[in-house]
């Protein structure tokens, strides 16, 4: 069979394993070791490229950030968060809808991922915006979308994966990330002023209000300093900043703030445990999957009908990669997608001498998106569960915010200089700028 | 300390209660390792801060991180917590949505055979090869695939055998969902 053949037929297997309900892992697995038999490849050394795919340490980073985002759920410390949101923009027209952009942004800065900030706002902001009269397709289409933010605004888990799989800078991509998450933030806010619903007119807060609420959210709002902060001065790496965030919410947060949650703590660590192992076996598995791709010279073929269709530009690369990636976000996770695709990013990335932070930060918005469009789009299936209404429905309610999306990934696309601005200022190396001989700052290509 | 609610309640009649202890202990076990790591992580920042790294610190961070994810993705299987694309046989009804539930878990125990069989030649390899700076076989760290694989396939079997007898349940498809 030719490796044409082979690919597809590892693809269709997948799917076909995937969605008849085996776990993605071992879908995966399963349809390489199946395509397996039919290479010289020896079955044990795609077994040990399993444990290879997780033996890299920049991704110990993904538990610490998952734990913070889960102390900070489980020890009711978001509140606090929420009432500060409600203070800043609870007076503007569709106050809550606000509340809950403007809480996911402070919420993205904490925690890497979408799912704990859906989990976070149906439970709390969800039913009072029942109460106000908003519609509930509308509710879960606005929390699902406002969620994917965790994943531009710093730390995000998918920068962590691309940046460890792809060997580019993961504060680079953390940083590049703020400006596409800052676009979908106005985005959505716009949409519900205009577009969204009414709800209950509230008095502006008095600076008083204001005051008291900023001092009440300070110890949870401290984390994000902590981390971009640790990672932009040199003293740590993300995975030093994720666990100095978390001893900071166990030593810090919650004994100021919920001391009688301290007795749980080893239950959420076991769970947390749990919760790691998920992703990151689906990481080991599709960089088996990615590796017999490569094998079968699959990143090859493809990169070359995307830089042909192009003609070498990198805006059309870009844009074919996006529409690729718009069409594999809707079939499957974004943690697998990254890692069996990264071949082709990295020959087109340097084929098209694109910048990989730049290429990482089209990736990663355009993966964003793929959480809130089905029939895979997990942050929209969760938020619609939670709130109560069918999926349909709440797929209905997002079409229209879709916009917001294709704005923030042409941004992306088209805008590198304000993308890479902070990593450029921040970061300079991350971007491959280098020290000016004369020693007086960075030179960048 | 409380460690109450470690197993799960769900999909109980998928379930022999005699093998609830070892779910706790891998629950337990999950918890020890991100502790560890955390700790360990914490100590390698500080150990580095006052000009003395142990350098030890970074592979044993990783063994504790690996470990925790296989015995992470063992427990996984029991508590049927893993990441889904769908589950198409769930809205299937009679022998056939019995065919494919055991359809599903028979890909799954094909898996886990392999994780044992060809782990264990793993495993036998990895004495060649030693990790840096302790020296110890990478053996020892392979040895997680073949154990995660026998838990693996141990509580296939037991969701293939009382499914057979039970019928599999009808739970809502997004509640087994998880992601990022």
């Amino acid at each position: 069979m030719s490796n044409g053949t082979l690919i597809v037929l590892m693809a269709v297997l997948f799917l076909f394993f995937g969605y008849m309900g085996v776990p993605v892992a071992f879908a995966l697995i399963a349809s390489v070791l199946l395509i397996t038999a039919f290479t010289p490849v020896s079955l044990a050394s795609m077994i040990a490229q399993l444990f290879n795919g997780v033996d890299v340490e920049a991704l110990m980073a993904i538990p610490f950030f998952l734990l913070v985002g889960d102390l900070m759920t489980s020890a009711n410390v978001t509140v606090r968060m929420i009432t500060l949101s409600q203070t800043l923009v609870g007076h503007f027209r569709g106050g809550l809808a606000q509340v809950v952009t403007i809480f996911s942004m402070f919420f993205a800065g904490i925690s890497g991922s979408s799912a704990a900030d859906v989990a976070v706002l149906t439970r709390t902001l969800a039913p009072e915006m029942s109460r106000e009269g908003y519609d509930r397709a509308f509710t879960a289409a606005l929390i699902a979308s406002a969620s994917t933010m965790a994943n531009l605004i710093p730390p995000s888990i998918m920068a962590v994966v691309y940046g460890a799989t792809g060997n580019v800078s993961i504060g680079g991509l953390f940083l590049a990330g703020v400006a596409p998450g800052v676009v979908v933030g106005i985005g959505l806010m716009i949409y519900s002023h205009f577009f969204g619903p009414v709800g209950f007119k509230r008095k502006r807060a008095t600076f008083a209000e204001f005051t008291t609420a900023t001092k009440q959210a300070a110890v949870p709002l401290m984390i994000p300093i902590i981390i971009m902060g640790g990672i932009l001065t040199g003293q740590f790496t993300p995975t030093e900043a994720g666990v100095v965030a978390v001893a900071y919410i166990v030593l810090v947060a919650i004994p100021l703030l919920n001391r009688r949650h301290l007795r749980n703590l080893p239950r959420d660590m076991a769970f947390t445990g749990l919760l790691y192992s998920i992703p990151l076996i689906t990481i080991g598995a599709a960089s088996v999957f990615g590796w017999m791709l490569a094998y079968l010279r699959g990143p090859a073929m493809v990169s070359e009908w995307i830089s042909t269709a192009a003609g070498g530009d990198p805006f059309r690369i870009m844009l074919l990669l996006t529409f690729l990636f718009v069409i594999v976000g809707d079939f499957i996770d974004a943690v697998p997608a990254i890692i069996i695709f990264m071949p082709i990013i990295i020959e087109l990335t340097k084929n098209a001498d694109i910048n990989p932070v730049h290429m990482g930060a089209v990736i990663i918005t355009t993966l964003a998106f793929g959480l809130i469009t089905p029939p895979y789009g997990l942050a929209l299936l969760m938020a619609s569960k939670f709130v109560g209404i069918k999926f349909s429905k709440a797929m209905l309610a997002s079409l229209p915010i879709y916009v917001v999306f294709f704005i923030a990934i042409a941004f992306t696309i088209f805008f590198p200089d304000i993308v890479l601005w902070l990593p450029k200022t921040f970061l300079p190396q991350s971007v491959g700028c280098f020290p000016n001989p004369n020693g007086t700052g960075y030179i960048c290509p | 300390m409380r460690f109450d609610g470690l197993v799960s309640q769900e999909q109980r009649h998928l379930k022999w209660r005699f093998l609830d202890p070892l779910e706790r202990l891998l629950m337990v076990l999950c918890g020890i390792a991100i502790t560890t790591f955390s700790v360990l992580v914490v100590c390698d920042i500080v150990t580095r801060a006052i000009g003395h790294p142990w350098l030890w610190l970074q592979e044993t961070t990783m063994d504790f991180f690996l470990y925790g994810i296989f015995v992470g993705v063992a427990a996984c299987t029991r508590r049927n917590d893993h990441l889904y694309l769908a589950v198409l046989a769930e809205s299937m009804t009679g022998n056939r949505r019995l065919f494919f539930e055991l359809f599903n878990r028979f890909v799954v125990l094909c898996v886990a055979a392999c994780m044992i069989y060809f782990g264990y030649l793993n495993v036998l390899d990895g004495f060649k090869s030693l990790r840096m700076p302790s020296m110890t076989p990478l053996a020892y760290l392979y040895i997680a695939i073949p154990i995660c694989g026998a838990l693996i396939a141990l509580f296939t079997i037991e969701q293939m055998v009382n499914g057979w007898r039970n019928g599999f349940p009808d739970i809502p498809v997004d509640e087994r969902r998880k992601s990022l």
